[in-house]
């Protein structure tokens, strides 16, 4: 069987110190394959964002272990030692909103990170139109940010996300401010995508309307995750 | 890469350009100030250039003429021209006054010479030297007289015969050239009413008016009312003439004070300026302080409100060093539209300054890389605020 897209044992994060200290996870326990969106539910406070960001490789985790294509990026500590590349180049994120820039235009705001990994304008706005495209949103390519509507931005951060093609996106409450059908599309866009790129896709949500959409669940609760199977329905 | 900076400033330029022309303007003030400084030295230097001569016999310790008073005997340049080395020697009186003409009133500098010698205006952008011995008059183009103008000095009418250009005081007033005498007359003659007074009490002083001495009463009354001071001698020196020997002499000599020209621009620039230079300087120190904050003040605001902007783009991998270079941009951005357009301003606005502003390119160079400076030094808050945003504020609390 193929690596996991994403391997988390034991993971453990505290915040503050002695009596001010807040243990936000306490030991999280996560597998996903490559082409996989799992759902991570649980109530406010419980520690979503928390583990997000340690994945995500903005905090640092206390103790436990990380690792994204077999390969450990923490174990008690960091193993890579450029994060900023390592967030470029091996994760795409997708926002409550969509925070384009908004001095940019469209294919600017996806070709930024290609630019950012090095590679030539060109090339970069290349590829962003091709992302641009996949997420049927080609047409849009020359238009300002401002121009467009909340479901062609959120195209437009999700092609953003997708742009590097790295092995895992982080979703963050992405249908948060979107009514059912556009919530429904969203989650429908990055399915096909995790097909068509073998992404492993985890998606933050406490949407009751997309819940039913996972195949697979992951519930976290006071810091600690349990596994679940999902309904799995087409979105 | 693209500019993110350019980006940015395009995409909200309304604001950036009204910030920019607004910081402009004070730029604009900045640079004139420093154009009204170089102005004033080159009023002094023009001022020195005006009589043609090498040396300037003044009162002992005095800095006459132009920056302390100085009296000297008019018959003095007669033994001064028997000093070797000395190759003319002419009386000249100045004095600051109101006068009035047609269209209303000036303040001049009142100019006594002695016609073909030195102290007389060098070249004339209209009419003729001055030829009879009284009541003619050549005036500056800055003090709004023209040709055939008649003019009244004290008790007399002058006609203006010529003009010149750019012979102004050091203060910046025009000058108004007539014969030494009339200018005597005016600068040390007293108006009718004091004369009869001071005859009078000359009269009343038993020291004056002794019956044993017939005449000492005339005597004194007529040295009174004698006016046979100037303010100071120009000597032309022989092309072979030692300046500051032949200036050693008089000093130990005649018991008075000779300035070379070097002597001269130095008490133009280093005494008579140099309070009018501070002044500047100060508005300069001010000016820069306040476009400092303005930039400093817009940059932050800027940055401020793209603060989720710059956590995503930490997020997704930006260098600090990426963000940085986009605010610094901006702020030079910010310079740049305010420099040209403080330059533009202050070349549009020189001629209608009262005072004489020059314009130097140098200055206008160095007014730009301290524009740079000060906008780099004010991006460093809005920098420092940058660097401090933490990537992982994109991601939902
Ligand atoms: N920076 C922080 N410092 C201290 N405590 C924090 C911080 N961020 C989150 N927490 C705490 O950690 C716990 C989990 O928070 P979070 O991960 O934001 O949960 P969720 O996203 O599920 O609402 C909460 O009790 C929260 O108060
Ligand atoms: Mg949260």
């Amino acid at each position: 069987m193929a690596q996991p897209a994403i391997e988390i044992n034991g993971l453990a994060k505290r915040y503050g110190e002695g009596d001010a200290a807040v243990d936000a996870l306490k030991g999280v326990d996560m597998m996903i394959q490559p082409g996989e969106v799992v759902g991570l539910i649980g109530p406010s406070g419980s520690g979503k964002s928390t583990l997000l960001k340690c994945l995500g490789a903005v905090i640092e985790p206390t103790s436990g272990r990380m690792a994204l294509a077999g390969k450990a990026i923490y174990d008690n500590g960091w193993k890579v030692t450029d994060l900023r590349a390592l967030r470029r180049d091996r994760i795409g994120f997708v926002f409550q909103a969509p925070y384009l820039i908004p001095f940019l235009n469209v294919t600017d705001n996806v070709a930024l990170l290609p630019m950012l990994a090095g590679l030539p304008n060109s090339q970069a706005r290349e590829q962003a139109r091709q992302m641009l495209a996949a997420l049927d949103v080609g047409h849009r390519t020359q238009a300002q940010v401002r121009q467009l509507s909340g479901g062609e931005q959120q195209r437009v951060s999700i092609a953003r996300a997708l742009v590097n093609e790295p092995p895992i996106v982080l979703a963050d409450e992405p249908t948060a401010p979107l009514d059912s059908e556009r919530a429904l599309t969203v989650i429908r866009i990055l399915n096909q995508m995790a097909q068509r790129f073998q992404t492993a896709i985890i998606v933050v949500t406490h949407d009751e309307k997309i819940i039913p959409t996972f195949k697979r669940l992951y519930h976290i609760r006071d810091g600690r995750t349990f596994e679940a199977a999902g309904e799995g329905r087409a979105a | 890469m693209i500019n993110l900076a350019a980006r940015d400033i395009l995409h909200g330029w309304g604001k950036f350009v009204f910030t920019g022309v607004g910081l402009g303007l004070l730029i604009g003030v900045t640079l004139s100030m420093a154009g009204i400084y170089r102005g004033l030295v080159d009023d002094g230097k023009a001022l020195l250039a005006i009589g043609g001569a090498d040396l300037w016999v003044v009162q002992r310790d005095t800095l006459g003429p132009y920056a302390e008073p100085s009296s000297v005997r008019d018959d003095a340049y007669r033994s001064l021209l028997g000093i070797p080395g000395v190759a003319a020697a002419g009386n000249v009186t100045y004095l600051t006054m109101q006068i009035e003409h047609a269209r209303g009133e000036v303040r001049v500098m009142l100019v006594g010479f002695q016609p073909g010698h030195p102290g007389e205006p060098g070249y004339l952008v209209a009419g003729r030297p001055i030829t009879r011995s009284h009541y003619e008059a050549i005036a500056d183009m800055r003090s709004g007289l023209s040709l055939n103008e008649r003019i009244r000095i004290r008790r007399h009418e002058y006609i203006v015969v010529g003009l010149t250009r750019r012979m102004v005081s050091s203060g910046g007033d025009p000058m108004l050239f007539v014969p030494l005498k009339d200018a005597q007359e005016v600068q040390f003659l007293k108006d009718n009413d004091a004369l009869v007074n001071e005859r009078a009490r000359s009269a009343a002083n038993p020291a004056f008016n002794r019956p044993g001495v017939p005449g000492l009463l005339e005597a004194v009354q007529a040295s009174q009312t004698n006016s046979h001071q100037v303010n100071v001698v120009l000597l032309r020196l022989a092309p072979d003439a030692d300046e500051t020997r032949v200036a050693e002499q008089i000093r130990r000599w005649k018991h008075l004070e000779a300035y070379t020209r070097a002597d001269m621009d130095e008490i133009l620039v280093a005494k008579l300026i140099a309070t009018s230079a501070r002044q500047i300087f100060m508005f300069l120190v001010i000016l820069s302080v306040v476009s400092a904050t303005i930039v400093a003040f817009i940059i932050y605001t800027m940055t401020l409100n793209k603060v989720r902007e710059i956590a995503v783009l930490k997020l997704i991998g930006a260098r600090n060093r990426t963000i940085a270079l986009m605010i610094l941009q901006q702020a030079l951005g910010l310079g740049v539209i305010g420099f040209i357009v403080g330059r533009t301003a202050a070349a549009l606005w020189a001629p209608i300054f009262p005072k004489y502003v020059l314009l130097l390119p140098g200055d206008a160079v160095r007014g730009a890389l301290l524009v740079l400076l000060i906008c780099a030094l004010a991006s460093v808050v809005a920098i420092r605020a940058a660097l401090r945003v933490d990537p992982a504020a994109a991601i939902g609390g």
